[in-house]
Parts: C-alpha cells; sequence; structure tokens
C-alpha cells in the first residue's frame, strides 16, 4: 500500500541538515507498525511523508519515491490520497475546525462529494463504534482532552482509510484513555486496517504492534518483528523499554515478554537476583513545611472544583499529585501558585497566609514550568529569556544562572532564540527559567509529555539534585511510572478531592482507590507485589 | 425557522432604520425591541457582558459628535451606534456563523471563503484560551501581568508568545485541513438552505417596514 525507496527529504526552512535518509519501508493493511525513536529524529517527518504533506506541504529537497496505492506522492495531491491514507496528528487543538462533532466528522466526506444521506450513515457508524454518539451536537472545543482525540481519530476513521496513521496519540491521557484507544485500534486492525503509531513511549504500544521501525537522526536502524527489535539495545536510540522486556532480558528468558504475567509465569523457577539499585525516589527525608493549604476551596458556576484540599509541602521533597483527566490537578496547580482565588481556605507560604498574594508575587517563592514552553518565550534570547524573573524581582544572580545553564546543558544555546529550539531544548528552557529566581518550590506541570528516555533520565536526575539541595518539587502528571520514580509521596485526586495521600506503593496497593481515581499501578509496582515473596528481589533501573 | 440569509437582510434593514432616524426615542424604541427579542432568547447576561464594553465606545463617538453638531446629535449618535451594534448581537445570537457560512454557499460564495470565515469565528474562543494560558505563564514568572495600568508595561510578554503560536496553530490547522481534503473539487454539502415561502413573507414585510419608516422620518 505505502511503499518507500531510497527517500531523503531536506526541509527548505531547515538548517540543510537531512531529515530524513535512505528511508526504504513498506506498510500494507492489516497490520500494526510501531514507528519509534528519540525526540527530533524524523518520526513526524516521516509520517507527513505517507499522504503527501511532505512535499506537498512542506517544501523541502526530496529524493527517492513514495508511492501509495501505485500513485507516487510527489505527482499526486494531498486532496487524492487523504482518504486512503488517513493521518491523525498529535494537537487535537489545531484538528478540530468545525462548530460540531457532527460536522467534524462530515468535513472529510464532504471533500470527498459523498451524498448527504450517505454522510449521514457513515457517521451513524463510527460514531456508535467510538462511542461519541452523545457527543455529535456538542462543540468540539469544549471537550475534554481525551474526547477530542477520539473526535479526530472518528473524523479520519469516517473516511474509511486503508492505512490509519498517528502521531504520539497517547500524549496527555490517562491511563483509561489510553486503553481505551487501544482497545479501539487492536478491533480495527482485527477488521484489516493498516495501522502506523509514532511513539517514543513504548508500553503502551508494544502489546499490540507486530512489527517495530526505529529511525534515529532520520535513518532507520532497526525494523523487525516485535520480539526481535525489542531484543536490540534501544535504549541507545533514547528509547524506554517496557519493564517486562527489560526482565526478559535480565532474567535471560527464552523469549521477549511484553506482559509482565508473562515475565513473571516463566520466572517463577529463575532465582531472581538484584542487579541494580532502585532509585531514591525523594521526600523521605523532607525538611520544614513550605507551603501548606488548609481546608482549600474552590468554586465556578456553581460547581465546586476543589473541595477541602489540606495538603504540606516539606523542603527538600517531591511530591506527585496524580489522578485521571479532569480529576482538578491543573485547577490544584493553580491555586499553588496564586494564578486562582480560593473561595474558600487559605493558602501558607512559610507560615504566612498567601491566599490572597498575586501570583506574579509568588513567583520569587513559586516557580512553575507548565506543560507548553511556547507560552512564556517572548525573549530573543535563551540567556535573557532565563534571566526573566530574577530581573523582575530584583534578584538577579549570574552565577546561579551560569550553574542552571550548565545542570540543563543550556551553555551552547545560551545566545540562540527560544523559539528555534527543539521541544526537549525549550522545556529545559522553560525548568531554568523556573529555578532562576532561586524559588523555594518548583511546580512542574507535566514535565514529561511528550519527551523520550534521555530527556526523562536527565529530568529525574534534575529533581533529585533538588531536592537534595532543599527545593520542594511538586509534578502534575499522567506518567505514573515517571511519578513513581521521582517523588516519595503522591497525591491521588478525583473530581476536584484528594481521595488519598502517601507513598505511592500504600496507595497503588488499594485498588478500590485506584478504581475510583481511574489509575493503573506502575509495571514497577507491580513487579515490586510480584517479587514481594521471594526472598531477593530484581529491581528495575530508573524510569 | 428563518433562513439566515433572511435574518441577515432583516437585521442589515433593522441596522439601515437605527442609522436613518433622527429620533432618539425611535432608536431608543429599537433598541428596546432587540433587547427584548435578546431577553426571549434567554442571552442576557452575555449581552450586558457584551454592552459593557461598546457603551465606552458607544459614548466616545457621541462625545466626538457633541463636539462638532451639539448635545441632541451627540446623543442620538450614541444611541443609534448602541443600538445598530445591538441588532447584530441579536442576529448572532440566532444565528450561528457556519449556518451563515453554508447559507452564504447558496447564493455562490466559494466554499473557501465561507470555511474562513465560519474557522475564524470558530477560532475566537480558542486564541482567547492561548492569551489566558501566556498571560498565566508570565504572571508565574514574576512579570505583573495582572489588569492594570502596569501590565501594559510588559506588552511584549504578552504579544510575542501569542502571536507567534497563533502562527504556529494556522499552521498545523492548514494542514489538518489538507489532510482532510480541504481545496479538492467536487464537494458536497450535508446541510443546504432554500429560501421558502416564509422567508419570502418576512422579507416583503421588512422591507414594507423600513419603506413606511422612511416615509414617516419625511
Amino acid at each position: 500500500m505505502i511503499h518507500i525507496r531510497q527517500l531523503d527529504f531536506t526541509y527548505s526552512s531547515g538548517s540543510g541538515q537531512k531529515a530524513l535518509g535512505n528511508i526504504c519501508l513498506d506498510i500494507e493493511p492489516g497490520r500494526y507498525v510501531l514507528i519509534c525513536g528519540r525526540s527530533g529524529s524524523g518520526k513526524s517527518t516521516l509520517c507527513r511523508t505517507f499522504n503527501g504533506l511532505i512535499p506537498h506541504f512542506h517544501p523541502g529537497k526530496m529524493e527517492g519515491t513514495v508511492t501509495v496505492a501505485g500513485r507516487p506522492t510527489s505527482e499526486t495531491l494531498v486532496q487524492a490520497l487523504f482518504d486512503k491514507v488517513a493521518l491523525v496528528f498529535q494537537n487535537p487543538e489545531a484538528q478540530l475546525f468545525s462548530p460540531t462533532v457532527k460536522r467534524e466528522l462530515a468535513f472529510g466526506l464532504e471533500s470527498l462529494g459523498m451524498p448527504a444521506a450517505r454522510i449521514e450513515r457513515q457517521i451513524a457508524a463510527v460514531a456508535a463504534e467510538l462511542g461519541l454518539e452523545n457527543l455529535l451536537e456538542l462543540d468540539p472545543h469544549k471537550l475534554s482532552g481525551g474526547q477530542q482525540h477520539l473526535v479526530t481519530l472518528a473524523a479520519m476513521l469516517a473516511l474509511k482509510p486503508r492505512i490509519l496513521v498517528l502521531d504520539e496519540p497517547f500524549a496527555n491521557l490517562d491511563g483509561r484513555h489510553v486503553q481505551a484507544i487501544r482497545r479501539i485500534l487492536a478491533r480495527l486492525r482485527a477488521e484489516g486496517l493498516g495501522i502506523v503509531v509514532c511513539e517514543h513511549r513504548l508500553r503502551p504500544t508494544v502489546a499490540d504492534a507486530d512489527r517495530i521501525v526505529v529511525i534515529d537522526r532520520g535513518t532507520i536502524v532497526l525494523d523487525g518483528p516485535c520480539r526481535r527489535v525489542l531484543g536490540s539495545d534501544l535504549r541507545r536510540y533514547g528509547l524506554q523499554v517496557p519493564l517486562a522486556v527489560e526482565l526478559s532480558r535480565k532474567l535471560g528468558l527464552q523469549k521477549i515478554h511484553t506482559d509482565l504475567q508473562q515475565v513473571a509465569s516463566e520466572a517463577k523457577d529463575i532465582p531472581l537476583q538484584e542487579v541494580s539499585p532502585s532509585p531514591r525516589a525523594t521526600g523521605q527525608q523532607a525538611g520544614d513545611v513550605i507551603l501548606s493549604t488548609r481546608h482549600l476551596s474552590a468554586r465556578t458556576g456553581g460547581l465546586t472544583i476543589l473541595d477541602d484540599i489540606n495538603l504540606e509541602i516539606q523542603a527538600g521533597s517531591c511530591l506527585a499529585i496524580v489522578g485521571a483527566n479532569g480529576a482538578g490537578k491543573t485547577t490544584l496547580l493553580r491555586h499553588l501558585n496564586g494564578l486562582a482565588r480560593p473561595s474558600g481556605g487559605r493558602l501558607l507560604l512559610k507560615g504566612k497566609d498567601v491566599t490572597r498574594a498575586r501570583a506574579s508575587a509568588l513567583a520569587r517563592h513559586v516557580g512553575t514550568a507548565f506543560q507548553n514552553p511556547a507560552d512564556q518565550f517572548f525573549k530573543l534570547k535563551v540567556s535573557d529569556e532565563i534571566a526573566v524573573t530574577p530581573r523582575i524581582t530584583g534578584n538577579l544572580d549570574q552565577g546561579w544562572i551560569d550553574e542552571l545553564a550548565q545542570r540543563f546543558g543550556l551553555e551552547k544555546l545560551m545566545q540562540r532564540a527560544p523559539f528555534r529550539l527543539s521541544a526537549g531544548e525549550k522545556k529545559r528552557v522553560a525548568f531554568a527559567a523556573a529555578l532562576a529566581g532561586k524559588p523555594e518550590i518548583l511546580i512542574l506541570d507535566e514535565p514529561t509529555a511528550g519527551q523520550d528516555a534521555d530527556f526523562r533520565e536527565a529530568l529525574g536526575k534534575t529533581i533529585r539534585d533538588l531536592t537534595e539541595t532543599g527545593h520542594a518539587v511538586i509534578i502534575i502528571t499522567h506518567d505514573l511510572e515517571f511519578a513513581h520514580s521521582q517523588a516519595g509521596r503522591w497525591i491521588v485526586m478525583a473530581g476536584g478531592r484528594i481521595l488519598r495521600q502517601g507513598r505511592p506503593e500504600v496507595l497503588m496497593a488499594d485498588r478500590q482507590l485506584m478504581d475510583q481515581a481511574g489509575l493503573e499501578p506502575t509495571e514497577r509496582f507491580l513487579w515490586q507485589r510480584y517479587c514481594a515473596g521471594k526472598k531477593r528481589c530484581l529491581t528495575p533501573g530508573p524510569s | 425557522m428563518l433562513d439566515p440569509r433572511t435574518k441577515l437582510i432583516l437585521a442589515l434593514m433593522a441596522a439601515a432604520a437605527a442609522a436613518l432616524t433622527d429620533k432618539p426615542a425611535a432608536a431608543a424604541a429599537l433598541m428596546a425591541a432587540t433587547i427584548a427579542f435578546i431577553i426571549r432568547r434567554g442571552a442576557l447576561k452575555p449581552f450586558l457582558r457584551w454592552l459593557a464594553m461598546v457603551l465606552p465606545m458607544a459614548v466616545f463617538f457621541g462625545l466626538v459628535t457633541a463636539y462638532g453638531a451639539g448635545k441632541a446629535a451627540g446623543m442620538l449618535a450614541a444611541i443609534k451606534l448602541a443600538a445598530i451594534t445591538a441588532v447584530f448581537f441579536a442576529f448572532f445570537i440566532a444565528t450561528g456563523a457556519d449556518e451563515l457560512g453554508d447559507a452564504l454557499i447558496g447564493w455562490g460564495l466559494p466554499f473557501e471563503a465561507a470555511f474562513v470565515f465560519t474557522a475564524a469565528m470558530q477560532f475566537v474562543p480558542v486564541i482567547g484560551r492561548k492569551a489566558r494560558r501566556v498571560i498565566d505563564a508570565q504572571r508565574c514568572r514574576g512579570i505583573p501581568m495582572e489588569p492594570g495600568w502596569r501590565a501594559v508595561r510588559h506588552w511584549p510578554a504578552f504579544l510575542i508568545p501569542l502571536v507567534l503560536q497563533c502562527f504556529r496553530l494556522a499552521e498545523e490547522l492548514a494542514e489538518a485541513m489538507a489532510a482532510r481534503g480541504f481545496g479538492r473539487p467536487g464537494r458536497s454539502f450535508t446541510r443546504t438552505f432554500r429560501m421558502k415561502v416564509r422567508d419570502w413573507t418576512a422579507l416583503l414585510t421588512g422591507a414594507l417596514l423600513l419603506a413606511a419608516y422612511i416615509y414617516c422620518q419625511g
């Protein structure tokens, strides 16, 4: 269906470096292909060659051939291919341009010139398949993130394509939505649709895919059946393999498993041994309370969005706030850094009431790095961008900024424009900027979203360094594996309330709590529980 | 239910009536009738919010007119401006931008032009949310962007990230539209509008009322 031969591509707007080099790839309907690689490896560029967006939409120098159903994409417009190869992009906000979900689903079918009655039938069928029947008359921009992902997926499935390509479909989704999309993709594949998923997180996809293509610096470095590729060293390509795969290799099992149950079953007769030390989750030896809330509550439009929140954040600790989409995590964040005023209760900073303090005044004490660094960049140089907060608050310390630059690996980027950096580099600049004013507390909003294993590892080290120097770090995340490896304490939220707080292992052992919060225990926890009955444990490395 | 084009023409007629009057009472009566319609549609709250934005502009317009043409003319100008904008507020609560776009396609407007109009309306709240996120991010960095004169000094911190993100959004949007066949010839439409007897009746009644009104104005 899609045949790529000796494809080279260089963006005309880029640095002149090849974005793709010598790509040879065949993708057929009925197969599930996972294309993975570190951030900036060329995954998204490759996706855009499948339906002709490259070279028609993104101009550049293209050599080699890409054919879709026998038609070369270089000579065929995107509009002639979109119903054969459907591409779902990462950002749902930019893919929803109709006033209702129904109109959104109809858009592509209308482009095909389909009669109205047939459009109605296809919309009804796809809505039923994805459980969107009750959303058809709603404004897609007012839906939750998970629902928006489903609508973008449905808009493409309505076209009945032969191949469905999804660029990072699991970013920003909680465990429940990840499972829902996994089930849908598995069903579609069984019905004969070709699925291509581009991801750097292997865990949600690896059990479903039957082929893995690893791309690094624009070239395919590994391509083959799942188990064979998983048997290779993927860490060198910035990929974090699922724990089951890692354990299969470390235990020398006959097969590489993607499921912990299978590992446990095959490993039951193998004596376990300790192969690597467990990383220290921070928070065990915390100091004084810096920030706390007392019966904090918030209401909007007659609805309670935060209800009786009581928490304490100690110096030298790392706290993770976890919960499903819509649990109230972001609302709580906005109250902790002064962006929102509570309707009841108090916020205390080192014992002083700061409930009515402005966010800009609290910035000296509470640094926040939001999920999207592009929301804040306005200087022409990274060095100026990092120094914004200390210049405003009057505590500029060039030595500290140089130290941050070194810690985040930004020394060579200091004179560059922040807008032109890669996604990972932008995140690092945002973290350095949040710390430049020497706040006692650092809040990280979804810090690992869209980031590869290299970045996660570097971020984990930074968090440990910060807590060791007495900072308190608050992570708001869906990434429970990361939260488990970094935070000594979790706060589990649902419906604007704290369901429970405590050590992650204790909370994950409470199945009822996890169900209520819409969360799934981490692989690390599941394996630790399996090992609990053994005399010695095989503990995984850093997540 | 009237065709969106009928509603548009009726709104233009009402706006013309407001523009042509030289009696403050007549403009005020038109405004009152429009407000009654808005209340009936259950949109009083958003109308009052909108009025809070428009009133300073109307007062300013009135003051400028009063300076050149006298107090009475100034008051009339302010009321007329408020009445005309109220008419279009009422029109947009009664007619979705997408409905209007689809109906205008029936009059020969190219789909691409109608889509740009509809999408522009659709993305106003999206840009609004982006603006909110930029302000929040900068406040958290210590930049005093809370409402007030101090925020004005920091306009680049607001405008630069917002404009850059709007460009990015436009690029992503165009790519997503191309990936769903935007611009492919032979497009069909699930919703088409046709002028019915009630539309022509409403238009005729509106035209007669406007003619009578103009005649009465002398």
